[in-house]
């Protein structure tokens, strides 16, 4: 493979990052910076995406951040906003109005490549979701040097323990429950909290055992709202007037209402788990999956139920302890990467240690709740109704 | 070239020749729908007519799996760009849509059960002109012809002009239905041969236009009112597609009417209520569909619309050519 890059010892690289908010992403810039710089190389940042380096005109200070000591020395981990990020991070299909006014999309990787190369860039950090892994590794394939760090919310991505951002949704997602829970109470109705978790229901899940819920629908889980049903008129009674539903929005029910729309995947068609017969079509619509459970629910328990969607909110705030250790690690490890030549590889938390893993591995995979795994358990131990019984 | 697409050489890019048509102008038509469009609007029901090059579509349900076939799982398909997750349900191959955009047309011919298909290809005007001439006998009972859809067929215009002059030299009416976001040089090639050309409105607020379609409309609306002054003896059709919420209201029908009136030839508007016929392409190009949450207009609102246009028209009894 002809590989872009340069022999000097003094090297110079990038950090980038991926479509897709997640709190505290300054830690990984900071992480990879720091362990550059330790090996006396240049770290520059992007900014929003990869614009900075295919639109630098577009930038007063240029589309490129060189990362000093002295920046990241004041550098606040608790945001986000260094880089900036771009709706879309896609240099193979970049839209664009052309200058005789039409939309179109072209591939820009060749230039991308060109200009990382002008800049004397050899290699790219790139803190990205399994989207981003993908079109990154279409561009290693084309001859970048390239390591990806793993960013998700849902902490759906294959070959690694814990990807970045979801401990701080996490501990989000439960100080959110909690409030959800003493309003519950208060109120004395059911709360059905829909939470981020298209393909897994890890948020869902962990964010429910925090708190005790109810109940929790997983899309690993397709539930019956029927036992639902059953399950909430035994917990919700005159001495515990309240109840507390946990939604992934991908939950998946048993024996969906003809012509109602169903908290079934979204995107379904597109992800590595449908079957053929997923979906027709494929939409985003947050809210779907807690307005379709309180819809149904509603007609089958005597309590009024009120549905809640954190969704986005989620992405937002500052990282918890966890993801700022995890995150300057997660940079620190993609250097280690980038000096040994382990290129086309993501970063993965396999504990205690940080390994390397080929990125064939990491895409067209879904990193799911195992139905028989220790999560599930925990769960149902504690009293948790997963949507059905489980053997 | 002129466009962005390459038609040198007497070839333009055709997405799909649909015979037996009742509502791309007049009489019993078959509609030609070439490739490529400089729009991008939301509510699309056509994404396979989108892209300027053929490209690959995927249908599931024609996969028969890893173990009976399993050829897109080896070389020459781009490594990760097809694959069987692990622990599937079934062992119909997935795509990877950002891996395996690359595939050509003879990669493609690989696959046996033809679950991978190209959206497009490339014919010559003779090889089109030949197929929309089998239901001349049609076209003549019933006063159609031929229509050149899309896309935006004017963004081909020199194979346009050709498709459109030989069916004129075999006998046969033309229509074309485009949305006109080209350069008036295109237009200027292209109309010569038009006996009627639909054309939409799509939103009057060049802001809204943008946000809905990708670009503003004031040179779209600058090449309409050209093409009513410059081309007196075509039959002009304004056309909206009618979305609520976005352009199925009262302000925006009369904006173009007050737009379209004063030019005689335009000699009818007409409503195209929305619909979503076209989710399922989504899924066959990897696609997301942004416009869930729109309805399709009620008969109420239609109605209301079109008798709007019909007293602009002059037209005393209910209109019935509102196209479902």
């Amino acid at each position: 493979m002809k590989e872009i890059g340069h022999a000097s010892s003094q090297r110079r690289i990038a950090v980038m990052v991926g479509a897709g908010h997640v709190p505290g992403l300054n830690a990984v810039v900071m992480g990879t910076a720091l362990a550059a710089g330790k090996l006396g190389w240049e770290t520059v940042g992007i900014r929003d995406g990869l614009d900075g380096l295919l639109y630098p005109e577009r930038y007063p200070h240029g589309g490129l951040v060189t990362l000093t000591p002295e920046l990241i020395a004041n550098l606040d981990p608790n945001a986000a906003g260094i880089l900036g990020q771009a709706p879309r991070v896609d240099p193979f299909h970049v839209r664009r109005v052309n200058a005789a006014e039409m939309v179109e999309e072209v591939d820009l990787s060749d230039q991308l490549l060109e200009k990382l190369k002008a800049e004397k860039i050899d290699a790219l950090v790139g803190v990205v979701g399994g989207r981003g892994m993908s079109i990154l590794y279409k561009l290693h394939r084309k001859g970048l040097n390239v390591v990806c760090v793993p960013r998700s919310i849902e902490n759906d991505i294959a070959a690694t323990s814990v990807s970045f951002g979801f401990n701080s949704a996490l501990s989000f997602t439960i100080e959110m429950l909690d409030r959800v829970r003493e309003a519950a109470q208060s109120a004395r109705k059911i709360g059905v909290v829909e939470v981020l978790g298209e393909q897994a229901g890890w948020l869902a899940l962990q964010a429910g055992i925090a708190v005790c819920a109810d109940v929790v629908l997983i899309p690993e889980i397709s539930g019956d709202l029927a036992a639902v049903a059953t399950r909430l008129k035994d917990k919700v009674t005159a001495q515990r007037p309240w109840g507390l539903v946990v939604v992934a929005e991908g939950a998946t029910l048993l024996d969906q209402a003809k012509g109602e729309s169903k908290p079934n995947p979204l995107k379904a068609s597109l992800s590595p788990l449908a079957t053929g017969e997923a979906s027709d079509h494929v939409i985003r619509r947050s809210g779907q999956a807690a307005a379709t459970v309180v819809g149904r629910l509603q007609l089958l328990v005597a309590e009024e139920l009120f549905p809640l969607v954190l969704g986005p909110w989620a992405r937002g705030g500052a990282p918890t302890a966890v993801d700022r250790q995890l995150g300057m690690a997660y940079g620190a490890g993609a250097v280690r990467a980038v000096k040994a030549g382990n290129y086309g590889t993501m970063v993965a938390f396999v504990p205690p240690d940080l390994k390397f893993v080929p990125l064939p591995e990491a895409i067209n995979k879904v990193r799911t709740v195992p139905v028989d795994g220790g999560f599930v358990q925990i769960a149902t131990s504690l009293g948790i109704f997963l949507g059905r019984e489980l053997s | 070239m002129s466009g962005p697409i390459d038609t040198s050489g007497g070839t333009g890019i055709v997405l799909n020749i649909q015979r037996y048509c009742s509502h791309d102008g007049p009489g019993t038509r078959t509609t030609v729908f070439l490739k490529g469009c400089s729009l991008r609007c939301k509510w699309c029901g056509n994404p396979e007519s989108i892209a300027f090059k053929p490209e690959l579509s995927y249908a599931a349900a024609k996969c028969v799996g890893r173990k009976e076939c399993g050829a897109c799982l080896k070389p020459p398909f781009p490594e990760g760009a097809f694959y069987v997750p692990d622990g599937a349900a079934d062992d119909k191959v997935k795509v990877n849509w950002d891996l395996a955009m690359d595939c050509d047309e003879a990669m493609v011919s690989l696959c046996p059960p033809g679950a991978l298909e190209m959206f497009g290809k490339r014919m010559t005007a003779d090889e089109v002109l030949d197929e929309v001439e089998k239901d001349a006998s049609f076209y003549r009972s019933s006063g159609g012809g031929m229509t050149l859809s899309g896309g935006e067929c004017l963004l081909q215009p020199d194979f346009a002009a050709a498709l459109l002059k030989g069916a004129h030299d075999r006998g046969i009416n033309t229509a074309i239905e485009t949305a006109c976001n080209v350069p008036w040089a295109h237009v200027e090639k292209v109309l010569p041969h038009v006996d009627t050309m639909l054309h939409d409105h799509k939103l009057t607020i060049p802001e809204r236009h943008k946000k809905w379609t990708g670009v503003g409309n004031e040179r779209i609306l600058a090449n309409y009112k050209k093409a009513y002054e410059t081309f007196p003896d075509v039959d002009f059709i304004a056309r909206t597609p009618l979305i609520p919420g976005v352009n199925a209201d009262e302000e925006h029908i009369r904006a173009v009417l007050a737009f379209i009136r004063p030019h005689k030839n335009v000699i009818d508007y007409e409503l195209l209520p929305y619909h979503r016929f076209g989710l399922g392409k989504y899924e066959l190009l990897g696609e997301v569909y942004e416009l869930d949450d729109y309805k399709t207009p009620s008969d109420d609102l239609v109605a209301r619309l079109q008798a709007i246009i019909d007293e602009a028209f002059g037209r005393t009894g209910p209109k019935a050519a509102v196209v479902k």
